[in-house]
């Protein structure tokens, strides 16, 4: 009779301890969406022709709906907050077991940092880390972009525990629970439209981003590793990489960076866009087409960038028009109407 | 030995509960400083200070960060950008550099100077073997490069952990 009460006892306290669990990690739901975005691809997998692999350039330059009304293309965005080429690779492991798509869409900026202490403030990158990490399912993948993932500072505070159990990571949010945190305890609303992020407003791009010149443009071994293990592992499941440089104008693409990656996509094949040289023919506006002045695309930007690339993703890729298919047009007309609903709220809230 | 074991369990959530997070204040040591009208600027230190020193820039941009609140900023003086970044509510100095010869560094480096000046301010120890002297001092970083044997960017960076 004790053991039984004993065992209750520490499955009562278990259940607590997840439901406090719960309760006390970031919901991403109101503020700092993109924490959001990995951990909804999981409903939408299995029937995506294109993957798009990468960091905010991806997440808010195209959009999937666009891609299905023009060519019928079924697509899924794989991005997060900075993300790097390491949680790249491993997201695309992790994609592939899921499913096998026909082209996996992989955007280039990351290249630029080998480590995860070349990103910044250590702290910062640790908050990035837990946006793409935080909401992936558990599997090896997980494990290992964990681990390729931790700062120095990470390590060195052993917290690899922490992202086993959150609640050790986030256990002092509990003076800082917000209405947020109680609206969405027990379950989350969906914020991408198939890893999209939409932004709707615009402030017009003004004037170039300066920064320095580089001492040294080379691209790190560590990068190099992981994309080459990207190339590897999509030749070994038969999908087609391709590598792009999305149409953001800061951070600063060097001409000296694209030429590493034009060197790399000719030595096996690969095709490479960089799409700041086809700025006209995407028909971009940086007076109406940006929300930030030239970071990001906002959705009218998203919408010409997804087309152009659409169309070439169909030409150059085969990616094949699924818009006969009547499942998958009846999941995607859904998937349109609240595309089309949240911008018609975004634009109101505008006006 | 089963209500100390549960009692531990408890113990164990209140300890979780009650732990307080690590602050992310940069650290403050001696480093690089670029001084400029008698106003000091130093990578890693808050900015409100130089900036209100500094006056009305010839320019400013913004970036955004993805996911956070907050904003890079640049700043340009005509002969230098200063580039701050922010964290808890405040700017710090992120970058300072140089734009023309018409500000030079505390060891006399400015836009123009030869390789053998810098080999002799910096010690020919810093060279990267090919383009720059890269310096490190504290929690900053100094970066000269150079083209055709001149200075053609001077760079000051706070070393962000």
């Amino acid at each position: 009779m004790k053991k039984v009460k004993f065992a209750v006892a520490l499955g009562a306290a278990f259940i607590v301890l997840i439901l406090l669990q719960m309760l006390l990690v970031p919901k991403y739901m109101l503020h700092s969406q993109e924490g959001a975005l990995i951990g909804e691809y999981y409903d939408n997998a299995g029937s995506n022709d294109v993957i798009f692999i990468g960091d905010c350039e991806v997440y808010e330059n195209f959009s999937p709906i666009t891609l299905w009304e023009k060519y019928g293309i079924t697509s899924y965005i794989r991005g997060s907050a900075q993300q790097t080429i390491w949680q790249s690779y491993y997201l695309l492991e992790e994609t592939l077991r899921y499913e096998t798509p026909k082209v996996v869409v992989f955007n280039v900026l990351s290249m630029k940092y080998d480590t995860p202490e070349s990103t910044g403030s250590q702290s910062r990158r640790e908050a990035y880390n837990r946006m793409t990490l935080d909401t992936m399912r558990w599997s090896s993948s997980k494990w290992n972009a964990i681990r390729a993932s931790m700062t120095q500072e990470e390590k060195e505070k052993e917290a690899l525990l922490t992202y086993i159990f959150p609640i050790l990571r986030y256990h002092d949010r509990w003076s800082r629970l917000t209405r947020e945190d109680l609206t969405y305890w027990f379950g989350r609303d969906t914020v991408s439209h198939n890893g999209y992020l939409m932004q709707a407003g615009i402030k017009p791009f003004q004037a170039a981003f300066q920064e320095p010149p580089l001492a040294d443009y080379s691209f790190g071994e560590n990068s190099w590793n992981y994309l080459e293990k990207m190339r590897c592992l999509c030749e070994k499941r038969g999908v087609q990489l391709v590598l792009i440089k999305a149409p953001s104008l800061s951070p600063v693409w060097w001409e000296q960076w694209d030429a590493q990656i034009e060197e790399y996509a000719k030595q096996h094949n690969l095709l490479y866009i960089n799409m700041l040289d086809h700025q006209r023919e995407i028909g971009l506006d940086w007076t109406t087409d940006t929300y930030d002045a030239g970071l990001h695309l906002n959705v009218y930007g998203a919408e010409k960038a997804s087309a152009w690339l659409g169309k070439l993703l169909a030409d150059k890729c085969h990616v094949p028009d699924r818009r006969d298919d009547e499942t998958l047009a009846a999941a995607w007309s859904e998937k349109a109407a609240r595309y089309y609903e949240q911008k018609r709220r975004l634009e109101n809230e505008k006006n | 030995m089963k209500k100390i074991s549960l009692a531990a369990l408890a113990l164990w959530i209140i300890a979780c509960l009650w732990g307080c997070g690590a602050s992310d204040a940069p650290s403050k040591q001696d480093g690089f400083a670029f001084t400029y009208n008698a106003v000091q600027i130093t990578p890693g230190a808050q900015a409100e200070a130089a900036l209100e020193a500094l006056g009305k820039p010839k320019s400013y941009t913004e970036e955004p960060s993805c996911a956070f609140d907050g904003m890079d900023k640049t700043y340009y003086y005509g002969s230098f950008y200063l580039s701050t970044y922010p964290l808890e509510g405040k700017d710090y100095v992120l970058r300072i550099w140089l734009a023309d010869d018409s500000v030079a560094t505390a060891e006399g480096i400015r836009i123009g100077s030869g390789q053998g000046e810098v080999e002799k301010a910096y010690g020919a120890a810093c060279f990267n073997g090919s383009n720059a002297f890269v310096s490190t001092k504290g929690d900053t970083r100094l970066t000269v490069i150079l083209e055709d044997g001149a200075v053609t960017t001077i760079l000051y960076e706070a070393i962000v952990q």
